[in-house]
This record gives C-alpha cells, structure tokens and sequence, in this order.
C-alpha cells in the first residue's frame, strides 16, 4: 500500500497499436485479442520496485482515434511518463510519430520521460518498420527506444519499469521539481514527512547527506 | 438612486430638458460611447453605467450590447476595472435566475439568459475569451469570470462542456484555481467544477486526473469534516459527481488509496451525540454515503464492486458504517441511508456479510444487529423509507450466501427453538401472518431471498411447523402461508405471497408437491386466473396465480395424485385454455411496478403504494417465463420431450433441402473423379512421350561427338584431301579464321620480342659505358689518394700536426 513515489503515466499512438492491450498486460498479466475502442481515456495502475523503493505507477490509457485527440492533450501536462506506441507491422503508424511527439512536446512539462516502444513484435512475418529504424527515430529524438510484444509479454513489463528508472534517476539528479504535483509525481506518504522537513531542497540532497553520516 | 442618476448625467451628459429618455435609449447611447470613446476613462464609465442598467434593461443591454461587451473583453485587457464591469454585465444578462428588477415586466421572458447565452456560444472564440481571463491574478476580475462561466454552464451545460473539452488547458485552468489562496475564489470554482463535471464521464476523468481528489479532501479536512460547513459538503458533491457512473474514476479512486481517508469523515466522537447533529453535518454525512455507495453500486462491474467492499472492510470503513447503525441519537434519513451503504457494502462479499451478521447491538440483552434492524422493519411505527432500507440491508446480507441464508431458515427449525431469544426467522414469521399489510409483504420478500438459488434450504424450510392456536395441532408454513393467501383481501399480501410461493416452490418438486396437497390452493389459483377484472392490479394478480399454476405443473413429480402433471394440464387447457393463460402470465411484465422493479436490486419505493413487486422476483419470471409456457403447450405429457416432436415438421424441409444439396455434391464430385482421371492418364502419356525425346536425345548427342571426332581427324590431313560437306566447310573456316588470328599473334610476339631484344642491346651498350666511366673515376681516385699522401707528408714535413682520421676541413677539389 505505501509508496515512496507515485508517477503518473499516459500512454499515446495511434488508434489499434496495442495501447490498452500493453496496459492490460502490465496491470493484469493478461492479454485480449478483441479488444474495445478505447472511449476517452481508461484508468491502470500497478506497484513496482526500483533501487529497492516501492512506485505506484498511475497510468492512463488514451484513445487514438483523432476524434479525442483534443481530450488526449488535457493529460500530457501533468504526466511524468509517456509511451508512445507504433505498430511494427503498420508503417504509417511509425509515420505519425512526428505529429504525436509534436503534440506531446508543445502540451507536456519539458521533462516528461517519452519511451518510444514498436509493439506487436510477436508479428515477425507481417512486420513492416525496421527495428533499426525505430532506433534511429528514438536517437534523433532524445527517446529511449523497446519493441515489445503485448501478447507475449516480450519487454512489456521492462518498457513500464525503464521508464520509470528514468523518471527516478531524474529525481535524484533533482531536474523534477517534485514538490509540484503537476509534474505528475507525488511523493509517498511516508516519505512525505521527512520531504516536507527538508523543504523545497528535495529529497536527494537529503538522501545524500544522510548517506554522508553513516 | 440619486448617485446613479447623477452618475449617469455625468456620462451621457445633461438630458435635454422637457425630454425623459427611454432605457432604451441610454443603453444605445452607452453602447455606442464604449465603442467610439478613444479615452479609457471613458469607456470605463461607459461599462459601469451598462452593469447597473444591465438588471432592469437586461434585454436591451444583452441586444445591443453583446457584441460591444465581447470587445472590450478582448481590448481592454490591460484595465482589470473595464473588464470587470464587462464581466459583470455580460453576467447580468446570461443569469439564469430572475431579477427582482424584472420581476413585473412582462416583457422579459422567463428564459432570456439562456436565449443571451445560445447568442454569446455561437462564436466558440467568445468561451476561449473568458478562459484566457481565468489567468488573470485580480480578485475581481477572476470572481467575475468564474461566475460567469457558472451561469453560462447553468443555461447550456451540454454545449460549453463540449467547447470547453476542446479548448487545451481549458479544464486544466479550472483545476488550478482551486488552489487558490482566496477561498471566495476557490469556493466559486468548486460551484463551477461541479456544475462542469455533471455528466461528462471525459471531463470528470480529467479533473480527476489534475489532482482533484487530493484537492478536494485536503480541502474537507481542513473544514474539519463532517463538521465542516457548506464547502466541505460542495466538495463531497463534486467527488461524487467525478465518481457517479464512471468506472474509470472509481477505479482510481480505489487504486489512489482514497477510500482509506473517506474514513475520519464517520468517525463520530461521542459528544456530538447529546449535541445532536446539524442539518449541515446531515447534509454532509449524507453526500459522503453517497460516495460510498457509488463504489459498490450494483450497477457496477463485479470487479470493482468486489476489490472496494474488501478494501472498505480492511480499512475500518465498514466498521465505522456499522458503528454509526448502532449508535443513539442518529437522525433517521441518516440512519436510513446508513442501512442502505452497508447493505451495498456486504452485498455478495461474503467476508463482509459475515462481519455483519456478528455486529451485536448494544442493548440489554445484546441483540445481533440483523435482528435489531428487522425489528424495525416489521415495526408499524418506524419511518416507511428506515424500512425499506432494512429489508434492502436483509437482502443484501443473504445475496449470493447459502451460509446466511441456512442461518436465517436455520431460526425457524423446531429443533434450534429457544425460546428466550427472539431470532430473524421469528420476526420474519411474526411479519408474515401479522395484521400490518407491509409487514406481510417486507417478511414475505425476506423469506423469499433466503431461498433464491439454494435447493437445499427451500426443502428445509417445507419442515417449518407453526403452532397457530393453542390446543390444535401445528401446521406447515407451505399451509399457512396457501392458507393465508386465500383469506387475505389485501393486494399487497396476495402479491407477496404469491412471489413467496413462486421462489420456493420453483426448481423444488417436493415444495411443488406439498401445495398440492393443501386444500383449496389449486382451486384458489385456477379461480383467480380466470377472473375477468381489468384493474392494472387484478389483472397483475392474475398473471402472478398463473405463474404459480405453471410452477405446479412445470416442477410437479406426479407424487400427488389428484395433481399429476397430466391432470393439472387437462384442467388448464379447459378450465383456462392455453392463450388466455400464456396471455395472463405475460400480463406480469407489463405492470408498471413491475418494471419499475426490475431495473434496481433496491427497492426505490416513496410512498406503501409503490411497493408491490421485488427485483429478484422479475429475475425469476424473466427466466421461468419462456419454460413454463413451452412446457404448457406440450401436447404430450412428458414436458422435456415435448420441443422434440415440434422440431420434426419444420425440419423436414430443411432436411430434403439438405438431401438436394447432398445429392449435386456426389454429382459433381463423380464429375471431377473422372475428370482427374483422364488428367492422369494424359500426364501418363506424356510422360512416356518425354523418355522418347529424351532418349533420342542423347543418341543424337552421340552422334554430334563421333561427327566432331571425325572433323578434328580430317583437319590433320592435308586441306586438299577433305571433302567439303556443308558442316566441315563451315568448321574449316571456323578454323581458319583461328589459324589467322593465331598467325597474327606470333607475328605481333615476335615483333615485340625484336624490340626488346633492341632494347637490351642498347641497355648493355650503356652498361659497358658505365663501366668505362667508373673504371676512369677509380683510376683518378687512386690518383688523387697518391696526391693527398704527397702533401700529408709534406705537411709533416713542414711540421704541421695532421689529424689521420678527420679529413680537412676543406678539402680543395684538384
């Protein structure tokens, strides 16, 4: 039940890339070939462990159709993360990329973590986007870069779980204002207590300085 | 009124004397001087004027001074004191409510704001004009602008919700100002939130998404809770408006820990209870069970309603709903309401319903609660609506649990009779047979859910004896209860005991069988079925007496002889007949209480006269409907064999179709059969063909060979012999041309080695040039290495040291 951080993920792409399935996946370890249009915006949420913390992830899974495009960008603000899905055997969802990254950078606060992630890797056969071209988009744009599976589970978890080191080793570098819940972090309850003593110098500085004493 | 009318002089000027001017005509004037003033200070005055004319001449300023208004928004920006006023006006004139001002003119339509706002919408750009002001840090300014976007969402809540949605940032600024140091601000934007989220599942999912819920229970528990004032109850609306029907959210909620700090909201300390409760505390508690109940409303997923009961359970919640049931001094809609959460709170979690069922109350002897509840419920004196909720808390404990539902019939049984303390059967039996019409029908609909999918319990309850009067012998609850419906004048009795008899009696032959057996109960119901009253209710009492008619023959295991299944059909189809009885059963589902009913697990009753038919009674028809009439309509007497026969005839078609169908399909499979044969032998054939070919083939390549052979012989033998055939001819030239080419070739060799050979000849001339020449440079070093010695020992001679090793410095060239 307790945390030491909360973050606050979205998830965007295109419509039918596997965004509700890599949730699903993630929160309930399952997977469902039919899947509904996702309306709006769903809820997900899972526990991890990273450097032996306790994060809540909070998740929230947009819908691709460009009719909600316009709802989608009210989340990009307060997000910490974000995964930016394409579907390895569709190229024009690899094309789209631009305008999303777009939509993301000009809505979001600067440092939001984006994981750029090719999904449905499990379709070898019909794939139509090189891994390598992946990699070369996520270079050029400052992304870090997966191909996961949704059905298999391939990278799933690892997608979620790197992106939230990143969104961590930030905080302890001290770029995240983390006293600001727009940021979309929020620190635990029973961290709260000692963060709040520190004041406004973070929970590093503080860490750090305990770690001086002993 | 005097300083607005001197007001006014200074801005419009003196009036021209002898001459009144109409409001119409100052609200012109003003319009056209903001609009043409170049001086600020003059259009500011302007705008004040038209915000205190905007009440009494609200159509004439909306009129002609919408657009006026919509300017100065945009190019004033900089003086907060205009944009105010322009706020304040363009308020006025959008308000949903009347003003006194207008109150007696007749002139003005009762929904003017709403036809200003319809205008004001039209240009989307006029709301993204209003937004962009919520930046601004005046107090009055952002006041004025979050009430105006209030009314306006009041008058078309559905149209601004959609061009807010769009709008980036739009719900995100709203968020923002509810952190608002000024809590006059920040209590205007709770009224806006709310009247924003109000059905709009997309809107509602992002407000919770900037952080709404921490906001609003920071908010609440600084208010200091349940004893908060009227803001702490606008939060707990607008929560429960973000929560109301949208899984998403509630899923957040549950997974954001927030049902854990729901909890010091029912944490009552002990001496607000001699104190009493105030009606803002009711108001409150109230809306923070609403928010419960939304979480565990069964019209939500089974998942979420399961995963919440259990959290509510883990963190106390449930404990403190209980508390709150068994305290004293508690105001009964709270009371109410509270039985109602914790019913939704147990309801199909059998944890829960088991914590429930071993609360005890505090009294003396301690009761357990369940039974301190049903006391009320059979209890003329208690509050209709507190009795309702108790039946709905009894249902909800027995959902799904055969354990609760063994427990409650258990009580009944002759052989756990004690008669010391008084148990739920008890009060269940007293409620039945008692004097009091909604007693009846409460215990008759209690009994009936303990029943509901447990075979087990509905031939246990068949053992139930009643002793009636003292002195006769006891008789079956099955007895009475076909007694008592036969005496009873009252609706309401009938009805209940009818679903009663229904519940038990279906799915359960030896129920089916000791109702035959009593006396009257057939008669009774066939008589009743054929009545030919047309009163929405006989008609409703009709259909539930076929139905049980149906159940007999339906369920009915022939052990009764007078009844057998085949007796009881014959003296339906005559007594009755088959369309009329299917037409009275379906008659059911046409009652108006009847779907009111089946559309909520709770009974949602106002008035006694509502409360006739139970929703698990309407899942149970809805099922046996269809069954029991095919099984009346069987002409054979074997019910389940009866759809075999009726399958025959239409099939019959079917099947000759499918004969056809069979029938081309040899055919043409005989067709391609033959068809492949001759494919094969032509491939046959042809193979045989193609061994030939290639046979000859490599004879011929034979041949080709030896021919070769005998060529490359004849061209040994002088070229006069050869006899020129065609072919050797051709070979001839072929080699002759080679001959040529080959002769070419040497001559260009032999050619090239003439010049190399040249070459070399003048090289080794050079060479022996060379050699002369090296061999005249030796002589002349030896010449010179002769001379050197000369003048070194010439040198010595002469006394001079000579270094043997270093030559000298300079040596002079001979």
């Amino acid at each position: 039940m307790a945390y030491a951080y909360l973050f606050k993920y979205i998830i965007i792409g295109d419509t039918g890339v596997g965004k509700s399935c890599l949730l699903l996946q993630f929160t309930d370890k399952r997977f469902q070939p039919v899947h509904d249009l996702t309306i709006g915006v769903e809820f997900g949420a899972r526990m991890i462990t990273i450097d032996g913390k306790q994060i809540k992830l909070q998740i929230w899974d947009t819908a691709g159709q460009e009719a909600f495009r316009s709802i989608t960008r009210s989340y990009y603000r307060g997000a910490a993360g974000a995964l930016l899905v394409y579907d390895i055997t569709r190229r024009d969802t690899f094309n789209h990329l631009t305008t999303w990254l777009e939509d993301a950078r000009q809505h979001s606060n600067s440092n939001m973590v984006i994981m750029l992630i090719g999904n449905k890797s499990d379709l070898e056969s019909r794939r139509e986007v090189k891994k390598e071209e992946g990699e070369a988009f996520a270079r050029e744009h400052g992304l870090v870069f997966m191909e996961t599976s949704a059905k298999t589970a391939a990278n799933v978890e690892e997608a979620f779980i790197n992106t939230a080191k990143e969104i961590y080793e930030k905080i302890q570098e001290g770029v995240f204002d983390i006293n600001n819940e727009a940021n979309g972090i929020k620190i635990g309850p029973q961290h709260s207590t000692a963060g709040g003593a520190a004041g406004a110098g973070g929970a590093g500085a503080g860490g750090a300085a305990g770690g001086g004493c002993c | 009124m005097d300083f607005f009318k001197s007001g006014l002089k200074t801005v419009l000027g003196a009036p021209e004397p002898g001459h009144q001017p109409s409001g119409a005509e100052i609200v012109e004037r003003l319009v056209d001087r903001v609009n043409n003033s170049t001086l600020l200070e003059d259009r500011r005055d302007a705008c004040r004027a038209l915000k205190a004319m905007s009440r009494t001449y609200r159509v004439e300023v909306g009129a002609q001074g919408m657009d006026t208004l919509k300017q100065v928004l945009e190019l004033d920006r900089a003086d907060n004191e205009t944009i105010n006023y322009a706020l304040d006006t363009l308020n006025n004139v959008m308000s949903p409510t009347q003003f006194e001002e207008e109150e007696n003119n007749p002139r003005v339509p009762m929904n003017i704001g709403e036809q200003f706002t319809e205008m004001f919408i039209k240009d989307h750009h006029n709301i993204q004009l209003v937004l962009d002001l919520l930046d601004e840090y005046d107090f009055r300014v952002r006041l004025s602008t979050v009430q105006l976007l209030t009314s306006l969402l009041t008058n078309r809540p559905k149209d601004i919700q959609e061009i807010i949605l769009v709008k980036p940032m739009g719900v995100s600024k709203m968020m923002d100002l509810l952190g608002d140091t000024r809590e006059v601000i920040r209590n205007e934007t709770l009224l806006l939130l709310i009247k924003l989220t109000k059905g709009n599942a997309n809107i509602q999912k992002i407000v919770a998404f900037e952080n709404a819920f921490d906001r609003l229970f920071e908010i609440v528990s600084t208010e200091g809770y349940s004893d908060g004032g009227i803001i702490v109850e606008d939060c707990l609306l607008l929560m429960l408006n973000l929560l109301k029907n949208n899984s998403s959210n509630i899923n957040f909620f549950k997974e954001g820990s927030y049902i854990q700090k729901m909890l010091p909201m029912f944490n009552t300390p002990e001496e607000t209870e001699e104190a009493g409760w105030s009606p803002q505390k009711v108001s409150n508690v109230h809306c923070m069970l609403l928010i419960v109940r939304t979480l565990v409303s069964p019209s939500n997923s089974a998942q979420i309603i399961t995963s919440c009961q259990k959290i509510m359970k883990n963190v106390g919640l449930l404990d403190a709903l209980c508390n709150i049931l068994m305290s004293s001094g508690v105001p009964a809609d709270i009371l109410t309401e509270t039985i109602n959460t914790v019913g939704e709170t147990v309801r199909g979690e059998v944890t829960n319903q088991e914590f429930l069922g071993n609360v005890m109350a505090p009294s003396n002897p301690p009761r357990p609660a369940i039974v301190v509840l049903l006391m009320s419920m059979v209890n003329e004196k208690q509050p209709f609506s507190l009795r309702c909720a108790v039946l709905y808390c009894f249902q909800c404990y027995l959902y799904h649990n055969e354990m609760s539902q063994a427990g409650l019939v258990q009580t009944l049984l002759p052989s756990s009779t004690d008669m010391s303390c008084l148990t739920s059967g008890q009060l269940l039996c007293g409620g039945l047979f008692s004097s009091d019409v909604l007693s009846n029908w409460f215990s008759a609909v209690a009994l009936m859910h303990g029943l509901i999918e447990n075979p087990v319990q509905k031939e246990q309850l068949l053992r139930v004896l009643l002793a009636t009067n003292i002195g006769s012998s006891p008789v079956s609850l099955l007895h009475q209860c076909t007694l008592l419906l036969q005496q009873t004048t009252k609706l309401k009795s009938k009805v209940a005991l009818l679903m009663l008899l229904s519940q038990w009696m279906s799915h359960c032959p030896a129920a089916v069988a000791a109702f035959l057996r009593a006396p009257g109960g057939v008669g009774w119901l066939v008589a009743q079925t054929c009545a030919n009253e047309h009163d929405d209710n006989e008609v409703l009492l009709q259909g539930l007496c076929a139905l049980l008619l149906a159940i007999c023959l339906h369920f009915n295991d022939d052990s009764v002889e007078n009844y057998s299944k085949e007796s009881l059909r014959q003296l339906l189809t005559k007594r009755i007949g088959l369309e009329v009885f299917s037409s009275k059963l379906s008659e059911v589902s046409r009652h108006e209480l009847y779907n009111k009913a089946a559309k909520h697990p709770q009974l949602r009753a106002k008035l006694p006269a509502d409360v006739l038919i139970d929703y698990e009674f309407c899942r149970l028809f809805k099922v046996l409907e269809s069954v029991l009439i095919q099984s009346l309509s069987g002409p054979q007497q074997n019910g389940a064999s009866s759809p075999a026969p009726e399958r025959g005839s239409p099939d019959s078609g079917t099947l000759e179709q499918y004969k056809t169908l069979i029938r081309q399909q040899d055919a043409r499979l005989q067709e391609l059969m033959a068809q492949l044969e001759g494919l094969l032998q032509q491939n046959q054939s042809l193979q045989g063909a193609l061994n030939d070919s290639l046979s000859a083939n490599s004879l011929l390549k034979d041949e080709n060979t030896l021919l070769k052979a005998q060529v490359s012989a004849a061209k040994s033998v002088p070229s006069g012999v050869q006899v020129p055939t065609p072919s050797q001819d051709d070979v001839r030239v072929e080699y002759e041309a080679k001959l040529q080419t080959l002769a070419a070739e040497v001559a260009r060799l032999s050619s090239e080695l003439k010049t190399s050979q040249e070459g070399q000849k003048s090289m080794g001339e050079e060479l022996e040039k060379m050699r002369k020449d090296q061999d005249d440079l030796l002589e002349l070093l030896a010449d010179q290495d002769t001379k050197l010695n000369d003048y070194k020992l010439r040198l010595l001679s002469l006394g001079q040291a000579v270094d043997d090793d270093t030559p000298a410095p300079a040596q002079p060239p001979t």
